[in-house]
């Protein structure tokens, strides 16, 4: 038996790519998504974790209070060897060559050589106050000179210098975000303001125990508000903190991967039956010669094992490779840094079990049907496909069984806007579905069939032929209906959710950057029109700030605004209402300092008298009045503040660099801060993850193709006889590939309009749960993008008849007659 | 009876022949070397060459021959269906072994009716859309009035909304006539027309072709081994190892069976 199974599959070595393409498809998917994943870790976990990387015990406070005290009693235990005084601040900082100051934050460094972990660039750490080491995006050199401004106790300004003595290497680590980052020794952490260390890092002695020595601290600190932690659960802690959303990503990605394997396994399911239906006559024949029914099924499965076992070492090698060509690509230099590969073990043999496994479980179907073949129909002509599918009212029944109550699930999510209700009621209606399509599919065929019947004589036949075995129609319909569906609630539910959360945004946020002078004389007048003149910036307004003093007698930092004027500006004036004459939008803090409420009156006054005023709660740090009204009342008020609105595609960041370039040139003191670049950031994230997602469901719907031209394989061997009559009755053979092409678009079409109506239902429903909590859901129907999947599932459905088209139109007139 | 041949005379064609279908010169061979089989014609090292054999209009012809005789080959080269190896097939005026595929598929459409032995009928189609595949292939109208005709000789009027499934075997096969008659071709080929069928139904079958040529002038060739079928022919061909052995004109049962006998079958 083993001889004929290793001859069949050298026979029929070209008919297995499909199946072996599908199964290499969903595997490499599979352990591309774990290789990813793994390395993110790893990756993130070495950035992250460089700083506790010699560090032997972390100690953290429980309550945020200061660690000085614990400190000394951390250094008089006999284990430790050197205690690290982390403590932290930030500074506004002037870098000599680079306008407009920066937003630095600063680290101490370890006193004890072994507990320093920065990689230096260039140059050495900080020994002394005046001496600063720096990241390398704070761009500056070696010898540099910054000038860091700072605010004492009483919240007056004070200047500083520190030498810039080395530049360190973060090596990708994510934590450090868009800032710039300095160290500094502890001393001058506290002259610019920092609080006491907020965290301890200890070293023992060499040699040292890591956990042994964290429960000597443990209990040495007995009874203290405190964590002890081993560097190493530390490092992991907060790489765990960073990299939440890369998890969530995996699991969504491994997610695509078992939709991937499930129409693999309808593929695979399919190439078999095709198989096994070209080989009738051989399988009849060995029975003939004497083989049980049980070697007929052990050499089908046998075959399927051998397939399943190369296709699915092939998938995990690409995936590898595709993880390490991911990983080149990206680098450290994004949100979810990627250094090399790690791939894990679990992938590997995860990969290859489950595409074996897979492969087996989908010719078990074919491989039952193939013990079924009599001895005599290797004497008989090919049976044609039974016209009918017997049975499906269990089908039927167990769909409704999962659709009811999955929908039911579904609305109660969004009613109550509850996700861990709807995405059970999502996964429950789905499965439903899949097995209602079985069902479903083959009349909707034939309706559309019916439909098409006025295409001529070659469309009826085909619309015919499409249901003739309708379960396997089903099949074929239903793998590309998967991958469709999962596609389109993609594509919608981005769409949706993007919409919503740039609302969102632009409620929360609705200056994209604002410029604030600093200085008593404000800005210059001409600052507007020169910083509209920069690329990107659409519109520009400037506010004038004064001082009033409110009910509670103190002099408050006020702004004017020109409602007119700012109207364009604002993205959204929701959170944040402009004022009109005789009314103050006010900050929420004049609730319980001012016992103000919305609608109140309110008198503000000035060196120009005084006003009461209509109050309107906004968001805002300050008064908001309009400018008239606010220079009535304080004559001095100058213009101090701009906001401006960004071109809608513009590059955050680089508009926000000249605009810090322009504006710090025209006033040294200025700081340019502003959410335009979460905004793009946001976008930018939405985007990767809409063409990643869609690019791997469209391995889905790549591989639900294959099953479309496989299945109309097995219609061409199945139609021979029929197809030799149709070219005996005067068919051409364009007319023929034509019947395939047909068949195969209307197969596909329909699968794929079903697909597109199911997937945009579930985005929306998926969105409006998930969203429903954050406020209005803003629904957005990418109509092109959806359009466009229906218009490529459906040509590539007619592509995927090409190969049995040619093959059908090859057919001999002849054919028919061989009974 | 005798009622006027219709003969359709298309412009720029060459002028109708006193013969439906001539062959001259006709061999075919499959494989080639020391495997190669004969199965018309041209032995090798035998100086005979192919087989000459011609059809007459408005007739009524049987070829027939044991089993291996080269008949089935014979009748597919005549008819267009398979390619000959060497010489030449006349349908009236027109050479069909010079013609290309697309040529031929339509000359089959328009020119030849086909009735087979088996599967003569698509299972997806309805009775009346298969009698009118050929014609609508074509995209040509059937003529309502003959049409009508056909059907009620075939006697299958109540029978045009069943689809093949819900058809008798006799009944599929009268439909599978209709089919062959409905465009008037130049021949109907029919191969072993009622192999599958019991001899009532065959005998139904036989009658209703025997009548299109009494009635209407229709050529029909059919290729049978049943010395029965073939006495309902005008003519009777005998081809035995690819040759033509015999020629029986207005044959019965007992002259066939007697002439095959004298082939050694």
């Amino acid at each position: 038996m083993l001889r004929v199974i290793t001859a069949g599959l050298r026979a029929h070595a070209a008919r297995l790519v499909a199946s072996t393409v599908a199964i290499v498809i969903a595997v490499g998917f599979v352990v591309a998504t774990v290789t990813l994943s793994e390395t993110t870790r790893s990756t993130m976990l070495e950035a992250v974790g460089a700083r506790y990387t010699s560090t032997d015990v972390v100690v953290t406070s429980t309550t945020g209070a200061p660690l000085d005290d614990v400190a000394r009693d951390v250094a008089a235990l006999p284990g430790v060897a050197a205690v690290d005084l982390a403590r932290s601040t930030s500074v506004q900082a002037l870098v000599p060559g680079r306008t407009g100051a920066q937003y630095l934050l600063v680290d101490s460094v370890a006193e004890d050589p072994a507990l320093r972990w920065q990689h230096l660039a260039g140059g050495a750490l900080p020994d002394r106050p005046g001496e600063v080491a720096v990241s390398e995006r704070v761009g500056a050199e070696i010898g540099d000179v910054l000038i860091a401004t700072t605010y004492d106790d009483e919240g007056r300004e004070v200047t500083s210098e520190a030498t810039v003595v080395g530049v360190v290497d973060l090596r990708g680590d994510p934590s450090a975000g868009i800032n710039g980052r300095a160290f500094v020794v502890g001393e001058q952490v506290e002259t610019w303001g920092g609080l006491g260390p907020s965290e301890l890092r200890i070293a023992g002695w060499p040699r040292t125990d890591p956990p042994l020595l964290a429960a000597e601290v443990r209990s040495g600190l007995e009874g203290q508000a405190v964590d002890v932690r081993t560097g190493e659960e530390q490092a992991v802690r907060e790489a765990e903190a960073l990299t939440g959303d890369a998890r969530v990503l995996t699991l969504m990605l491994l997610v695509f991967g078992t939709v991937a394997l499930l129409v693999a396994g309808l593929v695979i399911a399919n190439t078999f039956a095709v198989l096994l239906a070209q080989r009738t006559r051989e399988l009849a024949l060995l029975r003939c010669v004497g083989a049980t029914s049980r070697q007929v099924r052990r050499s089908v499965l046998a075959e399927a094992a051998v397939t399943g076992v190369a296709a699915s070492a092939l998938g995990v090698g690409a995936g590898i490779g595709l993880a390490a060509l991911v990983s080149a690509l990206v680098g450290t230099d994004s949100p979810v840094p990627l250094a090399g590969v790690t791939v894990p073990l679990s992938a590997v043999l995860g990969g290859l079990a489950v595409g074996t496994v897979t492969t087996l479980l989908a010719a078990l179907a074919p491989a039952r049907a193939a013990t079924r073949v009599a001895p005599l129909a290797a004497l008989r002509p090919l049976d044609p496909a039974p016209l009918r599918s017997r049975g499906g009212v269990r089908r039927l029944v167990a769909g409704l069984l999962l659709v009811v109550p999955g929908v039911a699930l579904m609305v109660a999510g969004i009613a109550v806007g509850d996700v861990l209700l709807s995405v059970p009621g999502g996964a429950l209606s789905f499965l439903g579905v899949v097995l209602l399509a079985q069902r479903a599919v083959p009349p909707v065929v034939a309706a559309a069939g019916r439909l098409v019947r006025s295409g001529g004589v070659t469309a009826r036949l085909a619309g015919g032929n499409a249901t003739r075995n309708p379960r396997r129609t089903a099949a074929t319909a239903t793998a590309l209906l998967i991958g469709v569906t999962l596609t389109s609630a993609m594509v919608v539910g981005a769409a949706t959710t993007r919409a919503t959360a740039q609302a969102g945004l632009a409620a929360q946020y609705p200056t994209d950057v604002v410029v604030t002078g600093n200085s008593e004389d404000g800005v210059p007048a001409s600052l507007v029109g020169r910083l509209e003149a920069v690329d990107g910036v659409q519109a520009a307004t400037a506010l004038t700030a004064g001082g009033l003093t409110g009910p509670d007698g103190y002099e408050t930092w006020s702004l004017g605004v020109d409602p007119a004027e700012a109207a364009p500006v604002l993205r959204s004036t929701d959170d944040l209402p402009l004022p009109a004459e005789g009314t103050a939008v006010l900050p929420w803090w004049t609730v319980d300092t001012w016992g103000i409420e919305d609608g109140d009156e309110v008198t503000l006054s000035g060196d120009g008298g005084s006003r009461t005023f209509t109050a309107r709660l906004g968001d805002t740090d300050h008064p908001l009045l309009t400018t008239t009204d606010l220079t009535a009342l304080d004559p001095d008020a100058v213009a101090d503040t701009l906001w401006l609105r960004l071109a809608d595609g513009a590059d955050p960041a680089a508009v926000v660099d000249e605009v810090t370039d322009v504006a710090g040139a025209a006033v040294p003191t200025a700081a340019v801060t502003g959410l335009a670049s979460e905004r793009a950031a946001l976008d930018e994230v939405l985007d990767v993850l809409l063409l990643i997602v869609t690019g791997l469901l469209g391995v889905a719907v790549l591989i639900a193709l294959i099953g479309v031209g496989n299945t109309l394989a097995l219609s061409v061997v199945e139609r021979r006889q029929e197809n030799g009559l149709l070219r005996a009755l005067g068919l051409t053979r364009g007319q023929v590939r034509g019947l395939l092409a047909w068949e195969a678009a209307l197969v596909a079409g329909v699968a794929a309009v079903l697909g597109v109506v199911l997937g945009t239902a579930y985005g929306l429903i998926g969105v409006a749960s998930v969203l429903g909590d954050y406020g209005e859901v803003v629904l957005s129907m990418p109509w092109l993008q959806v359009g466009a999947i229906v218009v490529v599932a459906t040509a590539a459905g007619l592509l995927a008849s090409v190969l049995p088209g040619r093959r059908a139109a090859r057919t001999p007139p002849v054919a028919a007659l061989a009974g | 009876m005798s009622a006027p041949v219709p003969v359709m005379t298309v412009p720029g064609e060459p002028p109708p022949t006193a013969d439906a279908v001539r062959a001259s010169g006709l061999t075919r061979t499959y494989g080639s070397g020391s495997t190669a089989v004969h199965a018309l014609g041209g032995r090798v090292g035998d100086g005979t060459a192919g087989v000459d054999v011609a059809f007459a209009r408005g007739a009524f012809t049987a070829i027939m021959g044991p089993s291996g005789s080269g008949k089935s080959t014979l009748m597919h080269c005549l008819a267009g269906l398979d390619t000959p190896t060497g010489g030449q097939v006349f349908l009236g005026g027109t050479e069909l072994t010079s013609l290309r595929d697309d040529q031929l598929t339509r000359l089959r459409r328009d020119r030849i009716g086909f009735v087979f032995q088996s599967f003569n009928l698509l299972p997806v189609l309805d009775a009346r859309e298969n009698i009118v595949l050929p014609m609508q292939l074509a995209g040509r109208r059937p003529d309502p009035t003959w049409f009508d005709a056909v059907v009620a000789r075939l006697g299958l009027r109540d029978r045009l909304r069943h689809r093949p499934a819900e058809l008798s075997g006799g009944q599929q096969q009268r439909v599978a006539v209709a089919r062959a008659l409905l465009p008037r071709p130049d021949v109907v080929f029919a191969d072993e027309p009622t192999g599958n069928l019991d001899s009532r139904a065959g005998a139904e079958v036989l009658d209703l072709l025997r009548s299109s040529v009494r009635e209407t002038g229709q050529t029909v060739v059919m290729v049978t081994h049943d010395p029965a079928a073939a006495a309902y022919a005008d003519r009777v061909v005998l081809l035995a190892d690819g040759r033509v052995a015999g020629d029986i004109d207005d044959p019965t049962a007992d002259s066939v069976l007697a002439a095959l006998r004298g082939l050694g079958a």
